[in-house]
């Protein structure tokens, strides 16, 4: 029995245990309860199998085989990357007897499972009807005990049956893929995903201490579905983040990132380069503070005093303007105002797509009127000074045969561009 | 809406400050258009708006030149932010993204995005201004 179970430590890459555990498993089979003598007694389909695969099963004993089993399963679990101690394949036999023994032992096995599926549902089923349910269950060519203790397990197991259900199981195969499948588990293709996971059942293998009939390689336990569900997310949101940064043709990961954070770090210097040449631009405008705000959100609230206000200021500004643009400039930047070209100013508003309807129309109305007050001979044309946004103005005002407005063009240092292509 | 706050904060801060300590002026600056875009509506709810404001607002008290030392939240988050699973650079893009130290991986990728999308916005925003008003 030891022997067998060394040699299957040894198939599987090195005992973790050693042969310590093999000891103890002899004492403790030696002690199996009833139901499993119970289960000890079909041995003949057992031998076959175990015949057929001795290296890897090596369940001479004919009774014991289940229990050997788990042990040996358990110490793959262990090699495969868990390195928890042997410790946790004592409670785990342990919590086999004592849920043969008809109570269910609660989180014992969560000492290195970390949880992985709940202990205390884990063995349902009495082990002596496992062979009933093994009859409906599963049309197994091996309907015995062996198959009632994988159902037992299974059901306990959700999903997590093919966690680890590595080819070396071949006897088990017969019957895993049957709770595996019985149990909903959600591992899809368990065959590909055998060597891959088999780190992540090895980095979730605290858990395989209970998934004993679970493939190895086989992430079908709620832990590592959820890992899988948190892989997917990050690279969800990597693919986002790969649209957002430019140039982002690298597939690999770590160069993604270190992508990313160029791009963060090379927008962040963007936004302080930036601050510092802005300095001149803000010195000269004084943006148009009050009434944007006026009209952004209280526009349709202070409508008439606005309105009058914003006039009288526009006629201000217009005499101002007439004389010198630098009186002009500095009256404006008294108010709180600014002046900006039409065209700065629809692209600020399409940019933030900020609501300007109910502005224009405030905006529209007495500029106009200034327009008319300032310009009468000329053709309705917006005046590029405008003291608050208007973007639905004419994009191309007809400036040249207008005296005062040739003259703001000159000077206006600010709104030229409409101004001087025409 | 990000516009419109940088643009109100900028005629603060020509109004307000007209000295012309040119360090000053672009530190202001500079806060203003983080603050900016930590205010705009689509960044309002995002945990890392929060605590960029959180961060300005703490190096605005410190500007008067207090003696008091900022007292700072600390918070344990060795065992959140230092995962096996996550990459090494990932601790690179904690610092860089405000308020990213406290947050999961996975978050902290959702909040990068979002944060790239205002940077840019805010970028666009302030060349644009740039352009119109000194050429």
């Amino acid at each position: 029995m030891s022997g067998s179970l060394n040699g299957n430590s040894a198939s599987s890459g090195g005992g973790a245990t050693g042969a310590g555990g093999d000891d103890f498993f002899d004492q403790m089979l030696s002690s199996l309860p009833s139901p499993w003598a119970d289960l000890a007694n079909p041995k003949s389909p057992w031998d076959l199998t175990t015949g057929a695969n001795a290296p890897r099963s090596g369940e001479d004993c004919g009774g014991y085989d289940e229990s050997a089993l788990l042990a040996s399963r358990l110490r793959q679990h262990q090699i495969s990357g868990s390195g928890s101690p042997a410790g946790a394949k004592p409670m785990m036999l342990h919590q086999m007897l004592m849920s043969a023994a008809g109570r269910a032992p609660g989180g014992g096995a969560g000492a290195g499972a970390g949880g992985a599926g709940d202990p205390s549902g884990f063995f349902p089923l009495p082990l002596s009807l496992g062979r009933d349910d093994v009859e409906g269950a599963f049309k197994s060519p091996n309907g015995t005990g062996a198959e009632g203790l994988f159902n037992g397990y299974g059901g306990g197991l959700p999903g997590a049956a093919q966690a680890n259900n590595q080819p070396p199981f071949h006897h088990a195969q017969q019957g895993a893929p049957m709770p595996a499948q019985n149990f909903g588990g959600a591992a899809p293709n368990a065959g590909a995903q055998a060597p891959a996971p088999a780190a992540s059942g090895g980095g979730a293998a605290a858990p395989p201490r209970q998934r004993v009939r679970a493939r190895r390689g086989q992430a079908t336990d709620p832990h590592s579905i959820a890992e899988r569900l948190r892989r997917e997310r990050i690279a969800e949101r990597m693919k986002a983040l790969q649209e957002l940064v430019p140039n982002a043709n690298k597939t690999d990961k770590a160069s993604m990132l270190d992508e990313i954070i160029d791009y963060v770090k090379f927008l962040q210097l963007q936004v302080k380069v930036l601050s510092m040449s802005r300095l001149g631009g803000a010195a000269a405008v004084a943006p148009l503070v009050a009434n944007m705000s006026s009209e952004g959100q209280g526009g349709s609230n202070g409508a008439g005093g606005s309105d009058s206000s914003l006039t009288v200021t526009e006629q201000q500004v217009a005499k101002l303007m007439e004389e010198d643009m630098g009186s002009a400039m500095q009256y404006l930047q008294g108010k709180g105002l600014c002046l900006m070209p039409i065209s700065l100013a629809s692209a600020i508003s399409s940019a933030t797509c900020h609501p300007r309807a109910s502005a224009s129309h405030l905006g529209g109305g007495p500029a106009a009127a200034a327009t008319h007050h300032l310009i009468p001979p000329g053709p309705q044309a917006q005046p590029n000074s405008n003291n608050h946004v208007n973007p639905d103005g004419p994009s191309s005002p007809n400036l040249s045969g207008l005296t005062a407005q040739s003259a703001m063009a000159n000077g206006n240092a600010d709104s030229h561009k409409d101004a001087s292509s025409a | 809406m990000q516009a419109l706050h940088f643009l109100q904060a900028l005629a603060r801060i020509a109004r307000a400050a007209p000295k012309p300590a040119h360090s000053a002026r672009t530190r202001q600056i500079r806060h203003a258009a983080y603050a900016s875009m930590a205010h705009s509506s689509r960044s309002s709810r995002r945990t890392w708006s929060r605590a960029l404001l959180h961060r300005l607002r703490q190096r605005q008290q410190q500007r008067p030149g207090r003696l008091l030392t900022v007292r700072r939240r600390v918070r344990i988050v060795t065992p959140i932010t230092s995962r096996p699973e996550e990459p090494a650079r990932a601790e690179t893009l904690r610092q860089l993204v405000p308020g990213g130290r406290g947050m999961e991986y996975c978050n902290l990728l959702e909040e990068t995005a979002d944060y790239v999308q205002c940077l840019r916005a805010q970028v666009q925003l302030m060349q644009t201004l740039l352009d119109a008003f000194s050429s």
